[in-house]
This record gives C-alpha cells, structure tokens and sequence, in this order.
C-alpha cells in the first residue's frame, strides 16, 4: 500500500537523520579544533618554558628542575616532554622509560601517538636556537580525557537525536493524521456509498479536496440519470411495441377466424414468440449490473410489498413467507433484485398447492437465496434439460411472463449460480448463489 | 356490470370494447387522464380497466386521485410496463390486479371476472355461483342441476348483475345505470320485460319485486 503518512514518514526521517548526523559531527570538528588550538598555544609555552629552564652549568646545560613543572616528574602524569640536543636526548621522569617519537614537522601534530600506559598523546614539536646549537623540544599531553569526553559527547548527543527523532516522528503522525482526516472522512464516505448506507459525498470538505468530491458526485448523478432515462426509453419503447401486439392477439382471437384454426393458431405461435423475445431482451437491457455503487435491496422495505403484490396476483390462499436476517441489504440494483426475486417467487406461486417460501441468507463471501414450494416439482433427470435449454417452467400456466428466463439472465449479470432441488416443502427448490460484489477487490 | 375502459391506443381500444361488449359488459371508453378522473369519480361502475401510458394524466396519478377521492371500483391496470418494480407500485398505487400487454382476450375475460367476484366477496369461486345456479360467463348460459339453459345477452348480463348482488334489494334505477353505458337509451320497462324472461326459464320465484324498492334474487327454486 502507498499510504501518504508513510511516505511523509520515511521522507522526515532520511532528512533528520541526515542533518542530525551532519549537526553532530560538525560541531564535534568546530569543538575539536579549538580544543586544538588550545593545546597548541598551551604547550608552546610550555616548550618555551622548558626553553627557559635550560641552564649552563658546572657540566654543561643542565635543566634547572626548580623552573619546570612538578607533573614533569610525577610518573604517568600525562605531562610529557623530550630535549633533543646535539649530543644528548633528554626526556620528562613522568614518561618513565617510553621515548616520545620525534615527529618530523615542527607546530602540533595533527595524529595522535601512542604514549605510555595505553594513553593517547598529542605532540608538539618545537625548535629553538640556544647555546649555539639546535635545540628540539617535544611536548607531549595525555588525550585520553579529550578523547573519553568527546566520545561522550558523541553518544549523549546520538541518543538526543534519537529521542528528538521519535518526538518528531509521532508528532509528526499526529499532524498527518489530523490533516488527512477530510481524507479518511471521504474514504469512509465512499465505503458508505458502495455499501449503499449513502447516495452521494458530503460537499463540506477543504478546497483540495473539493474537485475530486464533486466530481464523484457529478458522476454518480450522471449514472444514476442516465440509468434511469435508458430504463424510461427502454419502457416506451416497450409500450409502443407491446400494445400493437396486444392488438393482433386480440384480432388472432376474433371470431372471423374461428374458421381459420391453423391460421390463427400460427398467428399466435408467431405472436407469442415475439412477445417473449422483446420481453427477454427488454428486460436483459434494463438491468443496471454494478453500474451504481450506492445501489442496494433493502429486504425489510422491499419484500413486504412484494409480497403482497403476489398475493394480490395469486389470489388463492396461498401461504407466502419470507425470511431474512435482519436489516439485510442486497448490494445490487433494486430494480434487478425485485425482477429476479418477483419472477421467481411467481413461478413458484404458480406451481404452488398451497406454500411458497423465500430465504435469504448472508453466506462468507456473497448470499445464498432460495425459493420453495410444495407444487410438483421438476423430476431430477428433467431439471439439468429445463436448465440447459433455457425452457420456460411456466409455459403450461396462465400468464406470460418469462419465468426463469429473465431470472437467468439476472443471475448472470451478478455472477451467480443457479441450482433447481427438492424442497423439503415437496416440490421444486431454487437456489441461487450471489457472490458479494463488495469482496471482489 | 358496467365497466370503464381507460385506454388511449384506439386499435386496442377497440379490440377490447367489442371484446366486453360481446361479454355483456356495458363499457364506457376515455383516452385522457384527466377525464378519466372526473368519470371515473361520478359514474357508478363496476370495474375500471385503466392503461398507464396516458396523455392528459399518467394512469398512476388518475389511480392515486381516485383512491384518495374514495373510490373503491376493483381497478385492473392494463399495461406493457411488466416489470416488478413497476408492478409493485401500481398495486401500492392502489390497484386490486395487474395485467400486461400483449395479453390474450381470455386472459383480460378471467382477470375481470375474478375481480368482480371478489368484489362481491365471491372470492373463491371458479364459476359465479348463487342458489343452486352456475354462471358460465364463456358461454353466457346458466347451468342448474347439469341443465344448462341458454340466456340472450341480455337476460344474461341482468342475471350476472343479479347473481352477484343476491340476497340485495337491487333499484330498477340502479340496473339501468350497471346494465347500460353512457351512450345507451335506458328505458326501465325493458328491464321489466327481461327479468320476465328470466322468471319464465328459471322459475317464478327466482327474483322476487319488492314494489316502489326494487328486485331481490333470492333464488328460490318453483
């Protein structure tokens, strides 16, 4: 998934680090060579003093030891130096018996040297002109200290930058999540519309978001009209078609013809034939499919007129229940769902004695519908042939409606199956399985 | 029975007057919603056949008016809309039955005769029954005892408006304005003329004349 807050996430981190790391190590470098600087004017002083404290003696140059600092005696003080003469070499007593190198330029030696007791040197060469000979003076100090506190430095202020990253980063979340939260609210908003619990977008959302909200709900009213003015044209032309045919049937049962029967029976062979085509295709092109996503079947509000519309139809005592869970919405057309449920209970009502059961239920991944009645059923070896040619079941009973046809084609559309059994009622059973469209992605 | 036909293609206008008419049926034709409102609410019918696809008023809207002004006349909806959905809505509308078009004449006879028998609270006949005689609405005869004796249109369509008000004190005015049309001359002594007839094939004591009040079938066999 590419989610902006982790993007935003990944971008603030690369750049904290980044400038972190830069921060730390800069004013580490800016602190280290003034550190330096510091030495170095320190111990040419030092060098300078020691200078001084060379004295001519009894026996020659001596180092006058009251002039020099008492941590040049102490051993391992971390105060260190070396003489370098003509014709002798002097060192410190602290450094005991190590011999401080001598380094090849004069100034402050920019690596560090191993010292004594694993200690870390910083060298200072000096060269000095004096009793008329050339007199190199090496100081050296212990580093160690530096190096402890600058390592210091370095890992309190990593561990100030981790915290601050962590601060930055969840407060950083917080203010992503508060300004996408329009974002979310819109993403909910469309969930809603696709389960059907909202027809359009709420409009109160920021201006950037303003275009895109807009036009989804352009687009929905643009399908939803256009669905309904196919479906209007579709209507018309039906009418205009239905009642001339309405006309030539009565025509095909007037008297006149009586006389005629293969006449008029062929007139009412042809006649039916291109009533069941244009109410087969009509009815195919009316359905709206997935064409719109806030479409849904409320069982709850649908069902009961259904019902009673059947029972106004089948005006015979028949007992029609129905049952589903509750508050059920079927996530298709309600148009479609009442043409697929109407046609099938009707032909149920037709065939049925006296009982006719609808049950829907809500399966893992879509919905399971099944129609019963106590009629007389479709012998097992017969029901694969009704099927397959796509017979009518209602061609014996009155009305000319299309029967499992229509229903057929509406089980299609959604991608569903449809299976013919025994009801436990004693006659025929339909079951149609729907997969819910809302699981597909 | 005395039925309007609320139907603007003429063709199948036609069909289905000569169709009713040869059933006995007095039948009064309109084309337009709007007087389809107005005569339907002040002429007494029996039965309203009404089409949806009106010009002046669409079908739907005449049957709320008329449901909401009152009237409960069965209402048959004739129309080529077969879907469902719309099918619920016009019984919602106020409808008592729904037919499609194409239809077949027989289909259309059934569907009004079933209507009207349960208009009367006649619901669960197959046949028109009352005292011991059966209608044949096909044939127009009248069936007691396994003899069935044939009726003329309009012995037969007296008999029907009587049969299915039995037991009722029915006014010579009021079988005038059911057994006619709008068009018709209504002249009351031939309505005498013809329960005679009936009186002379089914017996005496068939249908009963209660003076200044009207006829009674009661059925009572000589």
């Amino acid at each position: 998934m590419n989610s902006i807050q982790r993007r935003l996430s990944v971008g603030l981190i690369s750049v904290l680090i980044i400038i972190g790391l830069l921060l730390i190590q800069t004013s580490l470098w800016l602190f280290e060579t003034s550190l330096h600087r510091y030495f170095e004017s320190e111990m040419r002083h030092e060098s300078e003093n020691l200078l001084a404290a060379l004295v001519r003696g009894p026996q020659g140059i001596e180092l006058d030891q009251s002039r020099i600092s008492s941590a040049y005696t102490q051993p391992f003080s971390g105060y260190y130096f070396r003489i370098e003469m003509t014709d002798e070499t002097w060192r410190s007593r602290s450094s005991w018996d190590h011999l401080l190198p001598l380094s090849p330029v004069t100034g402050l030696q920019q690596d560090l040297t191993d010292g004594p007791q694993a200690q870390r040197l910083l060298l200072y060469r000096a060269d000095y002109r004096r009793f008329s000979q050339t007199i190199t003076i090496i100081i050296a100090r212990d580093y160690t200290p530096m190096l402890r506190g600058i390592r210091r430095v370095q890992w309190t202020g990593l561990g100030l930058g981790l915290v601050s990253l962590i601060s930055i980063l969840l407060l950083q979340r917080m203010i992503v999540a508060r300004a996408l939260r329009p974002l979310e609210q819109v993403r909910r908003q469309i969930a809603q519309l696709q389960q059907g619990q909202r027809t359009d977008l709420d409009t109160q959302v920021p201006q950037e978001l303003q275009p895109l909200v807009e036009q989804i709900n352009r687009l929905l009213l643009h399908t939803e009209d256009t669905l309904k003015r196919s479906r209007n044209a579709l209507g018309d032309l039906g009418h205009a078609l239905k009642t001339p045919l309405a006309v030539l049937l009565s025509i095909s049962a007037r008297t006149e013809l009586k006389s005629h029967p293969e006449l008029r029976n062929s007139l009412r062979t042809q006649l039916n034939q291109i009533q069941q085509r244009l109410s087969r295709e009509l009815g195919r092109a009316r359905l709206a499919g997935e064409a719109l996503p806030g479409a849904h079947f409320n069982c709850a509000e649908e069902l009961p007129a259904l019902f009673s519309t059947l029972a106004l139809i089948h005006n015979r005592n028949l007992q029609l229940d129905w049952q589903a869970p509750d508050n059920l919405r079927l996530p298709w057309d309600r148009e479609d769902i009442l043409e697929l449920l109407g046609n099938l209970l009707d032909n149920a009502c037709k065939w049925a004695s006296s009982r006719v059961q609808l049950e829907i239920k809500v399966l893992a991944k879509g919905f399971a519908i099944t129609v019963d009645d106590d009629g007389p059923g479709i012998a097992s070896g017969k029901r694969e042939e009704v099927l397959s040619r796509g017979a009518r079941l209602d061609e014996q009973t009155t009305g000319h409606g299309l029967g499992l046809g229509i229903v057929r084609d509406i089980v299609d559309h959604c991608a569903g199956n449809l299976r013919l059994e025994d009801s436990p009622l004693g006659g025929l059973q339909v079951v149609i399985h729907l997969p819910n469209p809302l699981f597909k992605g | 029975m005395r039925l309007l036909v609320v139907e603007d293609h003429v063709a199948l206008a036609d069909e289905l007057l000569a169709d009713l008419d040869r059933s006995g049926y007095a039948v009064d034709w309109l084309a337009d919603g709007r007087d389809a409102v107005y005569q339907g609410m002040s002429e007494p019918y029996d039965l309203i056949v009404l089409d949806l696809g009106l010009p002046g008023k669409p079908g739907l809207d005449v049957l709320r008016e008329w449901r909401a002004g009152g009237l409960t006349t069965p209402v048959l909806i004739l129309t080529a809309r077969d879907h469902w959905a719309e099918r619920i809505e016009g019984l919602k509308a106020g409808a008592d039955d729904y037919l499609t078009k194409p239809f077949h004449p027989e289909e259309l006879q059934l569907r009004i005769q079933a209507l009207l028998r349960r208009a009367h609270g006649l619901a669960n006949q197959p046949r028109l029954e009352a005292a011991g005689l059966q209608l044949d609405e096909s044939r127009q005869a009248v069936i007691r005892d396994g003899a069935e004796i044939s009726l003329t249109a309009a012995e037969f369509s007296l008999l029907r408006y009587l049969m299915l008000h039995s037991h009722k004190i029915v006014s010579k005015t009021r079988l005038l304005e059911h057994l006619y049309d709008g068009e018709s001359e209504r002249d009351a002594n031939v309505i005498e003329v013809h329960i005679n007839h009936l009186r002379s094939k089914l017996g005496k004591t068939i249908i009963e004349t209660r003076r200044g009040q009207g006829y009674l079938f009661s059925g009572h066999a000589p």
